[in-house]
């Protein structure tokens, strides 16, 4: 039987899980270490949950085709969506197998639902309550995922990208966030609120899922979502998130907080509503250019922790999971 | 696709045998070029324009992926979902958010601890 995806908020079996879930992945050794991922430094066993950030990374930092610096093989272009339901499932599946539960889905946090809201408002949202993702903070101090110095169960961040070196670093610190409060250096706040239902409307209406030049400039659903449209604004829908989140949700290594993937599933399940509306679309298509490699409908998609599936394998995930819930705006 | 097809993928076992035959790609540096090529096509011409960067601060080089998009705004991955009008607000705006990663380190050895 397909899992159900649940409302975060909706559903405290769905959210105790979860927690339980990621907490038995960053306890879990399954052998690999950092010298194996060619981290300098002692070797250092890797756990199952920081895999998946540093497989984000490495996936950020693999350029497609190598030759540009635009379009990676998880973002900027046309595999964004297929690629993170890739990782979804491949976590989900994971966290069913430590869990013990085939059912168990991935809850999805609607962020749009906060965005609706007033900033204090969004500040104060349930998700961020002491029995659900805990609060904001460097470190995080509240909630499951608080960190305490003497607590050696309690949640670290051991792997991070640094922004000067734009490597994998070692550390040993908790959780970092700062809602609504990045700044550009000008003193102005860059997502002071997450986005709002009428955005999503926005990118739903679109018929085309992505385009020419297949890339952060392209019209197009895919681009709405990743929200590097309209060009010259804010940032939009899935990257306001992460801005707005902050702090850890800012870097490569993002999948550090929890929160990272309440917010792919949330963007996955605008997805599923869009594939609803608009029958199994994808392009480009295998007649397109070489170029595209990593984004064509039957390419291989990046793999580190798994063998490699295509985009046209995930637009037919029913068997899989589905949504309690496809009403998004 | 079918949930049998991908069953094994979540084993202990897949992960230690798929990192090991992924890792050795890991083992290059991340960083390395500032190199950013935009192409286009343009009534039958092709363009390819190449732009370098040599960015410092403090002294101490920048040493990730930095690009530049055909609408000639930057981008820097390693902060991935923001973009910049300009290199210098870009660079301003790494230093604003994690100031912490521009602080010296002891020994060249970048290993950040909680105070």
């Amino acid at each position: 039987m397909a899992a159900v995806r649940r409302n975060i908020l909706n559903d405290a079996t769905a959210r105790q899980k979860y927690i339980q879930g990621v907490k038995l992945l960053k306890q879990e050794f399954p052998g690999p270490t950092t010298s194996d991922l060619g981290l300098d430094g002692p070797a250092s066993p890797v756990s199952t949950y920081d895999l998946f950030v540093v497989w984000h990374h490495v996936a950020m930092n693999t350029f497609t085709p190598p030759t540009q610096r635009d379009r990676n093989a998880a973002h900027s272009g046309p595999v964004f969506l297929p690629w993170h339901r890739f990782m979804l499932i491949l976590l989900e599946l994971h966290l069913q197998r430590v869990l013990d539960d085939e059912d168990f889905g991935l809850p999805y946090w609607d962020w749009a639902a906060d965005g609706d809201l007033s900033p204090d408002q969004q500040v104060a949202s349930p998700v961020w309550a002491e029995d659900c993702m805990g609060g904001q903070g460097n470190p995080v101090t509240t909630g499951p995922f608080a960190f305490d110095k003497v607590d050696a169960s309690s949640w670290r961040v051991l792997l991070y990208g640094d922004t000067r070196t734009g490597q994998l670093l070692r550390s040993d610190r908790g959780l970092q966030r700062a809602f609504g409060q990045t700044r550009s250096p000008d003193g102005s706040l860059i997502a002071p609120t997450l986005p709002r239902r009428a955005q999503v409307a926005t990118a739903l209406d679109l018929e085309t899922y992505d385009a020419p030049p297949w890339n952060e400039q392209s019209p197009g659903f895919r681009n709405q979502v990743e929200g590097w449209v309209p060009a010259n604004t804010a940032p939009g829908l899935h990257n306001c998130v992460h801005v707005w989140v902050g702090e850890d949700m800012l870097r490569s290594s993002s999948p550090n907080d929890p929160v990272f993937y309440l917010n792919h599933c949330n963007e996955d399940r605008i997805w599923a509503a869009w594939l609803q509306d608009n029958s199994p679309t994808y392009v480009p298509d295998q007649t397109e250019p070489d170029v595209l490699r990593g984004h064509r409908i039957d390419d291989a998609m990046h793999a580190l922790l798994s063998d490699p599936l295509t985009p046209r394998q995930m637009l037919d995930v029913e068997d899989f999971y589905t949504y309690d819930n496809l009403l998004v705006s | 696709m079918k949930r049998s097809e991908f069953a094994r993928a979540s084993t202990p076992e897949s992960l230690v045998e798929h990192v090991g035959r992924n890792a050795p790609v890991l083992g290059h540096p991340y960083g390395g070029t500032m190199e950013s090529i935009r192409e286009a096509t343009y009534r039958g011409h092709d363009i390819v324009i190449r732009t370098s960067y040599h960015i410092e601060v403090d002294g101490a080089p920048l040493e990730g992926h930095l690009g530049v998009a055909n609408d000639g705004q930057v981008h820097y991955h390693a902060i991935p979902n923001l973009r910049f009008v300009s290199t210098v607000d870009l660079v301003k705006q790494l230093i604003e958010a994690f100031p912490e990663d521009f602080q010296p380190r002891s020994g060249g050895h970048a290993h950040r601890e909680e105070p």
